[in-house]
């Protein structure tokens, strides 16, 4: 029972550490892999079909060197470093490849993917940018052409049942985050930032069931074990994703737990369930448009500044009350416009609330991680009093 | 109570050593590759400048870039958050600070005494000490003179690289063109006010600002910046020291907070012997006279 309670954050660390190993091996057991970009396709049809959905991620330890022949520098980062994985052949186990316009960045990599790096299957998910009624219609339309590329490819049709099935299974991979998220109220968290990232790359480099399986053994873990974190300052994380625990080990050295990551690899894919409607593609096309909140989307939500601000961000407000915030780092990737734009409104809202706000614009490279260590000093310094 | 600030900024390193409020010595040397020896040198410097012994000192902080490489040191805070305190305490008016190092420039808000806010350039040499160094290389004319120079030109040289290499050539240009060296220097000085401000509004400038580091030295800098930003700017009578000022302010609270016989504890903990990044004999003989020059003075 000892041995069993020891092994969730453990293993976790170990599919982090070697990413496409389990996907290797499915692939060798005959199993289908499907890499997907970002937290917009609906890999609930990939579970359906028993393909395996890999969350396409970079390397800040890898300098890109072939990605810009094709990329130009002035693009984000972080989807030239996947683009730049996906042309050295590290991804080269994908049966299909399922780009989405997140946003420009990553649309643009998604086809240039398709034209280099020659996935038997690719689709390419034409996300709206608005979030009113004809373009959720058109969005049901997308994922309803997504399922028929699947199915032509698989030769098999989804059964309404095994859709509603994979629904339940990933909601119920959304919950236990969501449970684990919990466990990083107390103070010090159960969990640390780093464990966190951790494990949430690893349930996404593995099937659904074994990463609810990873999920609850973690979980078990964490609640049992003699919590190893000391109390500092709780930081909740706003921005562009960190996907390099050298980045959140470097955050937690310099005077911080992070509690809460509002990103695309922390709270965004995980923090709503689909709906189980008469058609299953209503609740998935509601949740992915509506209920995925990433900048990306562009809401009308008030008449005036203020109450747009109050209804885009409330739910940071929610987040900083719940895990008793004491400061926001927005995390910029070098060049991540949709989330660049948002950080004079963003630090307004939150400084208006009480809360210190550190915005870093950065490489996205664990070489140059170091420097950045002055400013989360310097910012801990802040929230001491200094 | 005899409290040190040391400040191993990239280039120069600082020390100040108060008597609570009062000043009793500042010492400035260029910094050098070796880090933990060179703290040692100028703290020995400064010692001797105020009339004090090693085991006089009751608390010491250091900070800057190389904060880390100071063994004696009993804590390290960042520069910002001294530079901060230095400021304030010299001007307590100060809301917005306007740091130009060697190879960084920062911007740093106050509330109250306290950090507000931040921001910083450590990627581009643009808005830097080292930008002024290679330009002044290229007009010809030694660091000291370029920002008085700058200031006798009455038609700037339009400047629109900031990009280091690139503004060196667009310098070399202007020059070509027969464009006075007077009028080079005062552009590139607008343009990298230009950036400078830039930067520093994004925190929301506030008066009274303040300009320190050793930017704060070029007359040329401070009155291109003050055109920008077209409010009253406090530069202090020693502006590459607020940094280390603001480390000895800070350990007199944390002494004062640690009290006696936390203190002589610390004390005795504390390694005065000079730390180097180098194990080889040579370097270890090299380093002896040094080791028996502090001995007496421990």
């Amino acid at each position: 029972m000892e041995e069993q309670n020891n092994t969730g954050l453990r293993r976790a660390a170990e599919i982090y550490r070697h990413r496409g190993l389990r996907a290797r091996q499915l692939k060798e057991e005959g199993k289908k892999i499907f890499g997907y970009f970002c937290c917009y396709p609906p890999i609930e049809l990939l579970t359906a079909l028993d393909i395996t959905p890999i969350r396409v991620l970079g390397n800040m330890d890898e300098p890109v060197t072939e990605a810009d022949d094709y990329l130009p520098p002035v693009m984000c980062i972080f989807c030239r470093s996947a683009f730049d994985l996906g042309m050295k052949a590290q991804y080269n186990y994908f049966d299909g490849f399922v780009g989405a316009h997140a946003c420009d960045g990553a649309e643009r990599t998604s086809f240039i993917w398709q034209n280099y790096i020659h996935s038997p299957c690719n689709f390419q998910l034409d996300v709206p940018h608005t979030a009113h009624g004809p373009a959720l219609t058109f969005f049901k339309e997308q994922i309803a052409l997504f399922q028929k590329t699947l199915e032509t490819f698989c030769g098999t049709q989804i059964h309404p049942d095994d859709l509603r099935q994979a629904i339940a299974l990933h909601n119920r991979q959304r919950a236990l985050v969501r449970e684990l998220y919990g466990l990083r109220k107390p103070n010090p968290p159960l969990v640390s930032g780093t464990e966190m990232l951790q494990v949430l790359i690893a349930v996404m480099s593995i099937p659904v069931t074994e990463g609810n399986d990873l999920l609850q053994a973690v979980i078990n873990e964490v609640t049992t074990r003699a919590n190893p974190h000391a109390p500092k300052h709780r930081l909740l994380i706003w921005g562009s994703l960190i996907d390099h625990a050298a980045f959140t080990e470097l955050i937690e050295s310099s005077g911080f737990n992070i509690v809460v990551e509002d990103t695309a690899i922390g709270t965004r894919p995980f923090w709503h369930d689909i709906e189980m409607t008469a058609d299953p593609l209503d609740g998935i096309s509601d949740h992915y448009l509506n209920e995925v909140l990433c900048p990306r989307t562009f809401r009308e939500t008030g008449p005036s500044y203020q109450a747009d601000s109050d209804a885009r961000f409330n739910y940071l407000k929610e987040f900083a009350k719940h895990w008793n915030v004491d400061g926001v780092f927005a995390n910029i990737i070098r060049n991540c416009d949709i989330h660049g734009y948002e950080v004079p409104v963003i630090k307004d809202y939150l400084n208006a609330i009480g809360l210190p706000v550190l915005v870093i614009e950065q490489d996205y490279s664990t070489a140059a991680l170091e420097p950045l260590r002055t400013r989360f000093e310097a910012f801990a310094e802040s929230i001491d009093g200094y | 109570m005899f409290c040190a600030g040391i400040d191993i900024g990239s280039t120069i390193t600082k020390i100040v050593i108060a008597n609570r409020n009062e000043v009793l010595a500042s010492v400035v040397q260029r910094t050098g590759a070796q880090h933990r020896r060179r703290a040692h040198r100028v703290m020995e410097d400064a010692l001797t400048q105020a009339g004090l012994a090693t085991s006089d000192l009751d608390y010491i902080v250091a900070t800057g870039y190389g904060r880390i490489n100071v063994p004696f040191a009993d804590a390290q805070i960042t520069e910002i958050t001294c530079h901060m305190r230095g400021v304030s305490w010299l001007d307590p008016d100060v809301r917005t600070i306007i740091d130009i190092g060697g190879q960084d420039c920062k911007g740093i808000k106050v509330k109250d005494g306290r950090l507000d806010d931040f921001i910083m350039n450590d990627k581009c040499a643009a808005g830097t000490g080292r930008f002024f160094e290679i330009i002044a290389k290229v007009l010809g004319i030694d660091l000291e003179e370029i920002g008085p120079l700058s200031l006798t030109s009455k038609n700037p040289a339009e400047i629109s690289n900031l990009c280091t290499v690139f503004a060196e050539q667009e310098a070399l240009s202007r020059l070509s063109e027969g464009v006075p060296i007077a009028d080079v220097a005062a552009g590139i000085h607008r343009a990298n006010a230009s950036r400078i401000y830039g930067m520093v509004r994004k925190i929301k400038i506030e008066e009274t600002v303040a300009i320190t580091g050793g930017g704060a030295k070029n007359s040329g800098l401070c009155h291109s910046l003050q055109e920008r930003l077209q409010l009253p700017v406090f530069i202090p009578p020693e502006p590459l020291i607020t940094g280390a000022l603001g480390a000895a302010l800070i350990a007199g609270e944390k002494a004062a907070r640690v009290g006696g016989p936390g203190l002589a504890a610390l004390k005795k903990h504390r390694r005065w012997d000079a730390a180097t990044f180098f194990s080889d004999s040579a370097t270890q003989a090299a380093m002896q006279p040094t080791n028996s020059q502090h001995s007496h003075m421990g």
